[in-house]
């Protein structure tokens, strides 16, 4: 997030796309629900009727994977009738005529043509946006797990730089990170291609700072994503995977061709704190502490850096991740962690990265939380990110344009599958299916089907059903909700006995790698 | 396995908030199910809704056939009896706070067939022949229409004159827009009159603040949520002059520079209603209500709305909680516009006060208070009715027109509404106005008098009003929600301790000081203020 | 675009009056208890009088609601009225005086307090802010028990939120945070006088309601009225048990909360938040994070080390054997088919320092930079 958590309650406008919040961003949402309240206008794109757009001003159901064609519509509109921040594009940006020309033919009559968003919806969202002096972007995996992630992220990003909604309060880009410490990882060089505090590997300089403090030869060569990574076990490009923290046969797409392949595997080593489905095919499972009884840091969306403290004893023999790591590290033959704990170890990082430079133990037990950019140990850190004008230099414009979906439906596969996430569980849901509060609320998977289809099919509510694609097939429940338009489906990704990822696609982002959860083509079939 | 409801009730906007309490009506009351039809229909959420309906009596319990009156003068006159006995016929029965037809003791209201919010009141009738019949002990009542009500003969000269005839030729609105905002804002200061809902606030006050406010869309709102125990002339203005009221809150309207009128009215009153509705299409007819929007509104059984926010809060769908102030409704009342409320009988003086001048109407009063008064009086006396003396009439001469005690001698009377608390018959001579009563510890108010005779027994009757209070606590504050249990608590006690021939205790009496000291102290409306009067009264003049 | 823009259209709106109008200059002066405090216009006597360190009593107070002046707690004596004033809506005025610590004032909140004690008929909770109250300012003698006629939801079967109507003092903040901050409006003020209860909707289960058991309701309550279900029985332990600050680990928002452990049975009992306006959730939680808790201390957590035996099945082993067996593999894969056939996911579920360390191990003890994560926004 370009800006911050507290400052959205003070926003006048808020886009929200591709982000179901009340359900994935519970807390964050709760701002959102303040604003509006308090008279902030709200505009909600989703192909689903999501909870907030029962509160939103205008409601914008775009055909799933438009994202593009939606934006483009905007821009077009903005462009056109003059509310643009010529000021703003002139001294912080570059390439804006190169998005003005590729966006001109995008009317919105255009883009509806595409998104199924009436034009005139188009037209009103884009000039509430860009006339609303504080309003900010909100977005997250509805926009980014698609083989076109990466566009739509450039889409949304020539918005705000075409209304300079950048660098003041309550405005912004705003990912909403899906997981606890997916800023933080990230910011830790968990990366192929970033050493930690996003310097990159391919920079002779910064390797030359890692492999002085380390005291090795590093690689000078991107490494593999997580996406070719799980493609490599079935061609036997990869032989050998640690995993920690993560039931990649749950939340991996096309998990049949990966189930296939891990056979492949001549060594595969996983930390957890529960036997998972991949713990199960492990050669080696150590177990180890929740978060609850460790110490160490995570990063939230708005860049924050908080502590974790230990508040109980692992069960048994569990012990925290960082102890197995330093110690898995020492027996390969590396010993440059010994004797360290999570305090050294940030301290570690915060000497290689400038932008964590200023953060420490002390400062956050003493100041309770604090946001990067934080270069020295004076510096408050950062409530939102440019504020004089973009980090580096100038703000690129890119123009992107429309690309379809890999895979939509057709007459054998004639219903689009959308897979999210529910207020009740989490991810593989092995946390939360241990708790009996949230698993009376939602116990077992379903699909949303509209009535019409449901009818057409002659499905009933609750009734169990085959939910199919090219790849694989799962059982659920029919729930009947408008919640999703005719001829879409939707399905949680929670539930371990019908794993939603044995439906999905797994095509990547051409330049992330993420895999298009979001959209493919499938059968409902009854089981009778 | 159950599925529960899942995540997709969406908070909608509340884009019909006001039409909240009709829709309940439309849909039968608050049944189950009703919560979610009327949040659909107006985007209120559905608990909200909920919660809203279930703070009206009348929505809350849909099923009740027979309402029988637990007011003191009903009680007085056999309501007790009448409520058990016809609660043994087998219809659904139950008490309720006044129903303001105290003169027609003991007070039913029975719900129409169909409901839909229309109530008939009827009057309980003793039937000594079915009662032979039934047997020795069992008493029979039946429900009956009652009779012409009494009232001051027709007098020109009386402010409002109920027996009068309605002026439908609106010639004071005719002459008040002649004349401009400005000479009828003076007349009003002139008349020096008081409001006549039960505070007695200067009404030309009041006035001139909405007309300071008149670039911000005032409105106009009729107080005819007439439920103050012992009080019924604002629905004898309503039935017998409508016009004359219409005509006062139109020229209100052109005063304060409103050009929208909202009459809030007790659901309980049919003949008002009617009367209103037919004067409204009149007046309509005849082009006296051009420029102007009139709405009738309907109350759902709470007294506390007779409280002036908590009435703004029943208008615009929400619990009758009343508001804090500031800010006063003359800034910021109904949808937080400037609004002018006065009651009905307020508004029937200013016809009058437009046509012969404000010093008329001022010379109108007992020494120093200005205009006539309409006094209600029931309980022990020949001819409950409601009489229009000067302002500053004595107890003795209101008796004295109503003809007297009857059953006995003069024990107590109340002066002015359930919070007035009792006089003793020593104070008989005490002029019935704002200044002398409170002078006396107790209220004018809404100058609801009731009478007993020295066959009543006052703890009885104090406790028949605490009951009142602690049914009809709005429920917002401590000081009053829980001060009024208490209350009754220790007056029950007390009940108990005279019936064992023992006096109240020491600590009992200190607990009454203190919880009363905190009532006054602590509640946020005048209902929790003013409840503990009758048992500091009790204290003081009948132990 | 200008650049003049206002600020926001809605300052003085009824959702957060008080905190928008906070961030005014204080160009008012009022004096409170003979001190003289610089206010800022459409500011209250109580946020004035927290500034300048002198203590008001709340109880249906919450920074993050609409004050309402309910509770009655907070009256003081103001110069401009009467009556005593609840500072928690009344506004400073230039010039003011305002009394805290009076006689009257002292008498009051005494008074007050046996009121709320004479409806509290199964006593008060310990360690409740009702409780403190009561400690700090005393009761006047016992007025008579009252039993009001509130009604709970004896059917309600969820397992999180449960409520004890014979606690609940009625300052609705459970409502209005339900309405106003979470924004579900589950549940309402029903009845009227003593009956007044919270309710839902036809009084059915939360579950079946619009509730999304984010326990704020829990949060907020003064008196223990509500509580988590799970641990009721032992309310009376709450104010004994150890809180330990640390960041939910479910989704990305970073609340801040504290885990409420009972050290000798190495249990974490129940789930609280900070209070509002001191961290980035202001207060607030989700349900995941306030209740699902219970994988904590499951009975299914791996508690040794497993490797595969020479049957293929996976069986308990101590640590020297596991880190020496999974070395081996991972070096033995990198020997017989190279560095860069070993793949390294670490995870955005783990900490920073985790992260840095698995990278580290791909990079500086493996060579490798096939180092990822599942991390797509």
């Amino acid at each position: 997030m370009t800006n911050s958590i507290g400052e959205i309650r003070n926003a006048d406008c808020l886009f929200v796309i591709g982000s179901n919040t009340t359900e994935a961003h519970p807390v964050l949402a709760m701002e959102m629900k303040r604003a509006v309240l308090r008279g902030a206008k709200l505009i909600v794109a989703d192909p689903r009727r999501i909870w907030l757009a029962g509160m939103a001003d205008h409601y914008l159901q775009l055909n799933p994977g438009t994202d593009v064609a939606l934006l483009n519509g905007m821009a077009h509109t903005i462009i056109a009738e003059g509310l643009t921040d010529p000021a703003f594009i002139a001294q912080h940006t570059e390439g804006f005529e190169a998005v003005k020309a590729q966006v001109a033919p995008w009317t919105p009559e255009r883009a509806s043509a595409v998104c199924g968003v009436p034009a005139d919806d188009i037209r009103a969202a884009a000039r509430l946006y860009a006339t609303t002096y504080k309003a900010g972007i909100y977005y997250t995996l509805g926009i980014t797990e698609h083989t076109h992630g990466t566009d739509n992220v450039y889409g949304l990003s020539n918005l705000v730089l075409m209304t300079g909604h950048l660098g003041r309060e309550s405005s912004g880009m705003n990912p909403l990170r899906g997981q606890n410490n997916v800023q933080g990882a990230n910011d830790a060089g968990a990366s192929p291609i970033y050493f930690p505090g996003y310097q990159r590997v391919v920079d002779d300089d910064a390797r030359r700072r890692f492999e002085a403090a380390w005291g090795v030869a590093l690689d000078d060569q991107p490494g593999l994503n997580l996406n070719q990574m799980m493609k490599e076990i079935r061609t036997g490009g990869v032989r050998g995977l640690f995993v920690m923290g993560e039931d990649i046969l749950v939340s991996e797409p096309n998990l049949n061709e990966l189930e296939k392949a891990m056979p492949n595997l001549e060594a595969l080593i996983v930390q957890d704190i529960f036997l998972n489905l991949t713990a199960q095919r492990a050669d080696v499972v150590f177990p180890a502490a929740c978060f609850a009884e460790k110490d160490g840091t995570f990063t939230n969306s708005e860049r924050r850096v908080q502590r974790v403290r230990e508040a109980v004893a692992p069960p048994g023999q569990a012990r925290p991740d960082w102890q197995i790591l330093v110690d898995l590290t020492a027996r390969v033959g590396y010993t440059g962690n010994v004797g360290m704990t999570p305090s050294d170890i940030y301290d570690e990082m915060a000497g290689l990265c400038d932008k964590f430079a200023g953060i420490s133990y002390a400062r956050i037990e003493a100041e309770g939380g604090l946001q990067w950019p934080c270069p020295t140990p004076d510096h408050p850190g950062t409530r939102f990110l440019h504020r004089e004008g973009p980090l580096r230099g100038k703000a690129q414009f890119i123009p992107v344009d429309f690309r379809p979906s890999v895979e939509l439906p057709d007459p054998a596969w004639p219903l689009l599958l959308c897979t999210g996430r529910t207020l009740y569980h989490y991810n593989a849901a092995t946390q939360t299916r241990r708790d009996q509060g949230v698993v009376d609320k939602q116990s077992a998977c379903f699909v949303e089907v509209h009535p019409e289809d449901a009818s057409r099919l002659g499905l009933d509510d609750q009734e169990r059903v085959e939910v199919r694609t090219r790849r694989g097939a799962i059982e659920a429940a029919v729930r009947l909700t408008t919640r999703v338009a005719p001829g879409r489906i939707w399905l949680p990704m929670h539930f371990a006995e019908a794993r939603a990822n044995l439906l999905t696609v797994d095509a990547g982002d051409g330049v992330t790698g993420t895999a298009e959860y979001k959209v493919c083509a499938a059968q409902l079939n009854r089981l009778d | 396995m159950k599925i529960h409801r899942m995540h997709d009730e969406p908070r909608r906007r509340e884009e019909d908030r006001l039409r909240l309490l009709p829709a309940f009506d439309a849909a039968g009351g608050l049944r189950p199910g009703a919560a979610k039809v009327v949040s659909d229909a107006t985007g209120v959420p559905e608990a909200t809704a909920y919660g809203v309906a279930s703070f009206y009596h009348l929505l809350a319990r849909p099923d009740v056939d027979v309402r029988v009156c637990t007011g003191l003068s009903c009680r007085m006159a056999g309501a007790d009896a009448a409520l058990s006995a016809l609660q043994r016929g087998g219809a659904a029965v139950e008490g309720c706070a006044c129903l303001g037809q105290c003169d027609r003791a003991p007070a039913a209201l029975q719900t129409d067939p169909g409901g839909g919010g229309h109530f008939t009141p009827l009057q309980a009738r003793r039937s000594e022949a079915a009662a032979a019949g039934a047997g020795q002990g069992a008493e029979v009542w039946t429900l009956a229409p009652y009779g012409a009500p009494h009232l001051t003969p027709d007098d020109a000269e009386l402010a409002i004159n109920l027996a009068g005839a309605d002026d439908l030729s609106w010639a004071a609105l005719a002459q008040a827009r002649v004349e401009g905002a400005d000479a009828v804002l003076q007349k009003v200061d002139d008349a020096k009159l008081r409001g006549r809902g039960g505070a007695g606030f200067p009404a030309g006050f009041k006035w001139r603040a909405v007309a300071r406010n008149a670039d911000r869309d005032p409105v106009v709102i009729c107080n005819a949520d007439e439920g103050e125990p012992g009080t019924f002339k604002d629905r004898e203005v309503m039935a017998q002059r409508p016009h004359l009221m219409l005509e006062g809150m139109a020229i209100a309207a052109h005063a304060v520079g409103a050009s929208e009128l909202v009459i809030y009215l007790r659901a309980e009153f049919k003949a008002p209603r009617e009367a209103l509705l037919a004067a409204i299409a009149s007046a309509r007819a005849a082009g006296h209500l051009d420029g102007l929007s009139v709405e009738l509104a309907l109350g759902h059984g709470a007294y506390i709305c007779g409280e002036e926010t908590a009435l703004l809060e029943a208008l615009e769908g929400r619990r009758g909680m009343p508001r804090h102030k500031p800010p006063f409704p003359t800034d910021s009342g109904y949808l937080g516009r400037p609004t002018l409320m006065n009651n009905v009988e307020t508004f029937a003086c200013i016809p009058a006060i437009v046509r012969r001048g404000g010093a008329w109407f001022a010379g109108l009063g007992a020494g120093d208070a200005s205009g006539t008064k309409l006094y209600p009086i029931s309980g022990d006396v020949a001819r409950p009715g409601v009489y229009e003396l000067p302002l500053g009439a004595s107890f003795e001469t209101l008796l004295a027109a109503a003809g007297g005690v009857t059953g006995g001698a003069l024990l107590a009377f109340s002066p002015g509404g359930a919070s007035s608390g009792l006089l003793p018959a020593s104070m008989a001579d005490i002029a019935l106005d704002f200044g002398p009563l409170q002078e006396a510890g107790s209220m004018l108010g809404s100058a609801g008098v009731v009478v007993l005779n020295d066959t009543r027994d006052p703890l009885a009757a104090t406790l028949t009003r605490a009951r009142f209070f602690r049914e009809e606590s709005c429920g917002q504050c401590a000081p009053c929600r829980v001060g009024t249990q208490v209350l009754v608590r220790l007056l029950e006690r007390m009940q108990a301790a005279v019936a064992a021939g023992e006096a109240l205790s020491d600590s009992d009496r200190a607990a009454l000081e203190r919880v009363s000291w905190q009532m006054e102290e602590g509640s946020i409306c005048g209902l929790g203020q003013a409840a503990p009067i009758p048992v500091k009264h009790l204290l003081r003049w009948f132990t | 675009m200008p650049d003049d823009v206002p600020p926001g259209p809605f300052p003085g709106s009824a959702a957060a009056p008080a905190r928008a109008a906070g961030d005014g200059l204080a160009t008012l002066s009022v004096v409170i208890d003979g001190t003289q405090v610089h206010a800022a216009p459409g500011e209250t006597l109580l946020q004035a009088a927290r500034r300048a360190g002198v203590t008001i009593p709340t109880l249906c107070h919450d920074e993050r609601l609409a004050p309402t002046g309910a509770c009655r707690m907070c009256l003081v004596e103001s110069s401009d009225s009467r009556r005593m004033v609840p500072a928690c809506r009344h506004p400073v005025a230039e010039g003011l005086e305002v009394v805290t610590d009076s006689a009257r004032v002292h008498r009051h909140r005494q008074s007050l307090l046996s009121l709320y004690a004479a409806d509290a008929p199964e006593g008060v909770k310990p360690g409740t802010e009702l409780d403190r109250h009561m400690r700090t300012y005393g009761l006047e003698p016992g007025l008579p028990q009252v039993n009001a006629p509130r009604e709970g939801r004896p059917d309600d079967d969820n397992k999180y939120v449960l409520f004890q109507p014979e606690s609940c003092i009625l300052c609705a903040r459970c409502t209005r945070y339900c309405d106003e901050v979470e924004a579900v409006a589950a549940i309402t003020l029903a009845e009227r006088g003593s009956a007044t209860t919270i309710a839902t909707a036809d009084n059915v289960s939360l579950l079946d309601s619009t509730c999304e058991l984010c326990g704020g309701c829990i949060d907020t309550c003064p008196t223990g009225a509500l509580v988590e279900r799970k641990v009721a029985h032992r309310q009376d332990t709450f104010p004994s048990l150890k809180p330990v600050r640390t960041t939910c680990n479910y989704c990305g928002v970073g609340c801040q909360f504290d885990l409420q452990v009972d050290p000798a049975a190495n249990q974490v009992v129940r789930v609280t938040s900070p209070a509002p306006g001191t961290t980035t959730n202001d207060g607030n939680l989700c349900v995941k994070g306030r209740f699902a808790y219970g994988f904590i201390g499951h009975p299914e957590r791996l508690t040794e080390p497993l490797i595969r035996d020479a049957s293929g099945e996976l069986v308990p082993t101590d640590w020297d054997t596991a880190l020496q067996r999974a070395a081996d593999l991972l070096t033995g894969v990198r020997d017989k088919f190279g560095k860069d056939t070993l793949g390294f996911i670490s995870s955005s579920r783990c900490t920073n320092e985790e992260n840095y360390l698995v990278q580290k191990l791909a990079r500086a003890a493996f060579g490798t930079n096939n180092c990822h994560q599942c991390a797509a926004t």
